[in-house]
């Protein structure tokens, strides 16, 4: 069966099912209907798995993620070499793709902190909320506006300004 | 079904009656019943066949099939094919690259379909990158080398001593200067 979630990260809030007091002689409805599940629907599926998982188990294919090595910055490139500005460019876009995947990991555990808490979520997930903001925040500017066809030169200019802002600003 | 005979042999005998008259053959008079014009036909069971005349549909049902067939020639050997692989070879597992080992460039995708194409038919990722900078590389020397030539050419002009702004002149051995030992002449 595929792996759980990492239950340090999403924590289950404590289970709240009363001890059971039975007091008439009645069977169950609710335990009746997820027997009826059980047999039905769970255990042929759980065996269909088990079958076809069994006959995958001879030959396990692996798969790997791909470590980049650092090259430099376009700020530590010569004027006029294109192949150095490529190489930091791509580099660049690794770099994008990699913190869009953060912003939306942030965001899915301000989600799921929201609907763990239901009704309380602003008091008891300010962590996860202030997180969430702060990360952003420092995404929208460092990559916010570029567009679509953005590229290293264009934040490298975007940080320019941000910089030549701030230096206007305690100036 | 004795019954059905008599009745039978009973027509032939009544349309032996009359044979030249319309509507007296066997057939015909098992068949026809009593016009009962009092009662309404409400429930018509098997009733009397009619001839529909309507616009063929031989077209329509031909391309149908034509579109069937065409699809499934190839899309039952493909679903077949993929279903094949999903349950016999299935997905990779994500596991942490080893010590020491460089993995090569098909196996860092999921799918064995995937894998296939990426080993058999596509490049390297890292070739395709370096084709790239190969191109780069051209273009960049071939910009270089203009403007070189263009600073070359300039520099070549206003100095007045580079090869490429020589007049060439003739040899001064090769002047005639007889003209000019008798002046005045």
């Amino acid at each position: 069966m595929p792996n759980d979630h990492d239950k340090a990260v999403y924590p289950e809030p404590p289970r709240q099912t009363p001890a059971v007091d039975k007091q008439t002689a009645l069977p169950n409805p609710a335990l009746i209907l997820t027997k009826l599940f059980y047999y039905t629907v769970d255990l042929p599926v759980t065996t269909f798995r088990d079958t076809i998982d069994s006959i995958r188990s001879k030959n396990k294919l692996v798969y790997y993620h791909q470590k980049f090595r650092r090259v430099p910055y376009l700020t530590e490139c010569q004027e006029g070499d294109f192949t150095c500005y490529y190489e930091a460019d791509m580099q660049w876009r690794r770099d994008y793709k990699v913190d869009q995947e953060i912003v939306k990991v942030v965001q899915e555990r301000m989600k799921a902190c929201q609907q763990r808490e239901g009704h309380s979520y602003q008091q008891n997930c300010t962590k996860e909320i202030q997180q969430f903001n702060e990360v952003t925040k420092n995404f929208q500017s460092r990559y916010g506006d570029l567009g679509a066809y953005a590229n290293a030169k264009k934040c490298l200019m975007k940080q320019k300004e941000r910089m030549m802002a701030a230096q206007a600003q305690s100036a | 079904m004795v019954g059905m005979s008599l009745l039978r042999s009973a027509a032939a005998f009544a349309a032996r009656l009359g044979p030249l008259k319309a509507g007296n053959n066997a057939a015909n008079i098992l068949a026809r019943t009593i016009p009962r014009t009092n009662k309404v036909a409400t429930r018509w069971g098997h009733g009397k066949k009619m001839f529909v005349v309507k616009p063929t549909n031989y077209y329509d049902r031909r391309f149908l099939h034509l579109l069937r067939y065409y699809i499934l020639l190839t899309g039952i050997p493909v679903a077949v094919l993929v279903t094949a692989v999903n349950i016999f070879i299935g997905e990779a597992e994500l596991a942490e690259i080893p010590e020491g080992y460089e993995p090569e460039h098909w196996e860092y995708y999921k799918h064995p379909i995937t894998r296939w194409i990426v080993r058999n038919i596509y490049d390297s990722p890292v070739k395709d990158y370096e084709k790239v900078m190969a191109a780069i590389q051209i273009e960049q020397e071939k910009g270089d080398m203009r403007l070189m030539q263009l600073e070359v050419r300039q520099q070549m002009r206003h100095h007045g001593d580079g090869p490429w702004f020589h007049v060439a002149t003739p040899d001064k051995g090769l002047i005639d200067n007889s003209p000019k030992s008798s002046p005045d002449n």
